[in-house]
């Protein structure tokens, strides 16, 4: 840097007006790409190798959701939804899994319906009153919306990490 | 027929990014933005309009327009009569051209003045357009787009797409036949749009119509303030910032349980965030006008938050571009493939988000500087700059912390 700015003083032909702006910028810009690598690298070596990026909405930890912890019934993660009157009980909240565990989700509906798992594509018919399983193995990762088709309502969202 | 919550189309949504990754872009956005403020230059370097070198380059507009024509009709065609399972027609619609709009405009520069199908019309205006418009109807055609995109009952719905599309085509013809094609530079929402994230490109375009190869800052400071830009870049990141929410389990109870209605709801909560956004730059600007001593800033600041706009525009569409992006190429070619759902990571996604994010602050940081030390006294030019750093700092966290817990 100093002695970037030394060799520009010294050289009594630069024209120093019109082409220093640019080349400051464009040092600005190179370091703070740099800098923006070096942030991307830390990041990504600290949340590679350890907990520490799974404190955050753990399963069982979050309130009101209809979560299951994994490992509780045989690796699968389960949630239990009521659909009365137009209202999802317990309120949409997440389900947690991780890539590879099953899923099994079921819903009571109290008028005839289609579940549909986004992503997925799993469906399944409701008749009024009988609960009904879907079950799969979560082998994508992201957030899915588990939703009634003709009602259009939000019953949770699978969250497969 | 797929109606999920955000984005119009697509089937997935992401994954909040871990903690870590949200305390790394915070850190980042505070630690950049007070080296700015002290170790940048203190003489304005950016020189908008005039920099860049000369590119001689004359793009063949009118096929590129036909082209362009023949697809929106296709589109049109496909809306009106095609298929119920598994119709191209809004993918084309939310990812080619909306979404696609962002990374094509990023590269080549204001690529829809060069394929806007208005443009074939011809250019005979009966009227000067009023200087005080502006920007406003570009504002409103955004909102009236995000709108469709993200609180429309159904945004995938032929009916709905429909009612948008003849609602635009109106609007620009009627536009183009009173103010010729100067109406198209501001009136058209996806040429303003593209105009101001083209500005990013190092392939730019003078407002001579030189196309000049040029510095992204460069490009940036030769945005023109006019009355509703601010509006403009509030309605992009306000409209992103509620995509950000709208899947949050509390938001999606709301929206289905509340008294209001869904639609109501998410109205409210679409145009509450864009006032929330314009309130903090609103209040950001007077109080560095205040410090400053310089009456009238807002206007002349609004470019700073074209990158932090498009860094939110980047975190919340990279996937769903990488994912949806093959299922339009299928869908649209009718290929006999099946798209790749884990085509990007998780952490991908999330290192791509917060990099898009601290970027856009850095961007904004930067143009936010130059164009304090050009127009703030110079005894006051860094405690004037201190209210737009919170401001930028307060819509950077904003975008971390939508990505963490929403």
């Amino acid at each position: 840097m100093s002695g970037g700015a030394r060799a520009e003083e010294a050289s009594p032909h630069r024209r120093a007006r019109t082409a220093r702006p640019s080349w400051l910028a464009g040092m600005v810009w190179r370091a703070g790409m740099v800098w923006l690598a070096g942030v991307a690298w830390l990041a990504g070596t600290v949340a590679g190798c350890g907990p520490l990026s799974e404190t955050h909405r753990e399963p069982g930890n979050s309130h009101e959701v209809a979560t299951a912890p994994p490992g509780s019934t045989g690796g699968e993660a389960r949630a239990e939804i009521t659909v009365r009157a137009g209202r999802v009980s317990p309120p949409p909240g997440w389900v947690e899994a991780r890539r590879g565990q099953r899923i099994a989700i079921t819903v009571t509906s109290d008028v005839p319906d289609e579940l549909h798992v986004h992503g997925y594509d799993r469906t399944a018919e409701l008749r009024p009153g009988e609960p009904v399983t879907v079950r799969f193995r979560a082998d994508l990762t992201g957030v899915f919306e588990v939703e009634t088709h003709r009602s259009g309502l939000v019953l949770t969202q699978l969250a497969v990490r | 027929m797929t109606e999920a919550l955000a984005h119009g189309v697509g089937e997935r949504s992401d994954l909040p990014i871990p903690l870590f990754y949200a305390y790394a872009g915070a850190f980042a956005a505070l630690v950049v933005s007070f080296l700015a403020l002290g170790l940048l230059w203190a003489d304005s370097r950016f020189r908008g309009d005039r920099a860049g070198r000369v590119v001689p380059l004359r793009l063949p507009g009118r096929p590129a327009r036909i082209v362009t024509l023949l697809l929106a009709l296709h589109t049109t065609g496909l809306l009106l009569l095609g298929p119920v399972e598994d119709n191209a027609a809004p993918h084309l619609v939310y990812v080619l051209f909306w979404v696609g709009l962002v990374p094509a405009s990023l590269l080549f520069g204001p690529v829809w003045r060069s394929l806007s199908p208005f443009r074939l019309l011809p250019d005979r205006p009966r009227r000067a357009l009023p200087a005080r418009l502006g920007y406003w109807p570009a504002a409103g055609g955004l909102l009236a787009f995000t709108w469709t995109e993200l609180v429309a009952p159904e945004p995938a719905a032929p009916p709905t797409l429909l009612v948008f599309g003849a609602g635009y085509a109106a609007v620009q013809l009627a536009g183009t036949r009173v103010y010729g094609h100067a109406w198209l530079e501001r009136g058209d929402p996806f040429e303003a749009y593209s105009t101001l994230v083209g500005q990013l490109s190092p392939l730019g375009r003078r407002a001579d119509g030189t196309r000049v190869l040029r510095n992204p800052f460069d490009g940036l400071d030769a945005v023109e303030p006019a009355p509703g830009l601010v509006a403009t870049v509030c309605v992009l990141l306000g409209s992103t910032g509620y995509d950000g929410f709208s899947t949050a389990p509390a938001w999606v109870d709301a929206l289905q349980s509340g008294p209001l209605g869904r639609t109501a709801l998410g109205t409210l909560g679409l145009l509450a965030t864009v006032a929330v956004v314009a309130l903090l730059y609103g209040g950001c600007l007077g109080l560095a006008g205040l410090i400053g001593g310089t009456r009238g800033l807002a206007p002349r600041f609004a470019h700073t938050l074209v990158p932090i706009a498009l860094g939110y525009l980047v975190a919340h569409y990279f996937s769903l571009f990488v994912i949806e992006g093959q299922r339009t190429l299928v869908l649209a070619l009718r290929l006999d493939l099946v798209v790749d759902q884990n085509a990007v990571a998780p952490e991908t996604i999330a290192i791509v988000q917060v990099l898009a994010i601290v970027a856009g602050h850095v961007a904004g940081v930067v143009a936010a500087h130059d164009r304090s030390v050009r127009l703030l006294p110079e005894a006051r030019a860094v405690a004037g700059q201190i209210p737009l750093f919170v401001l930028m700092l307060a819509y950077t966290l904003g975008g971390l912390t939508l990505l963490f817990a929403a």
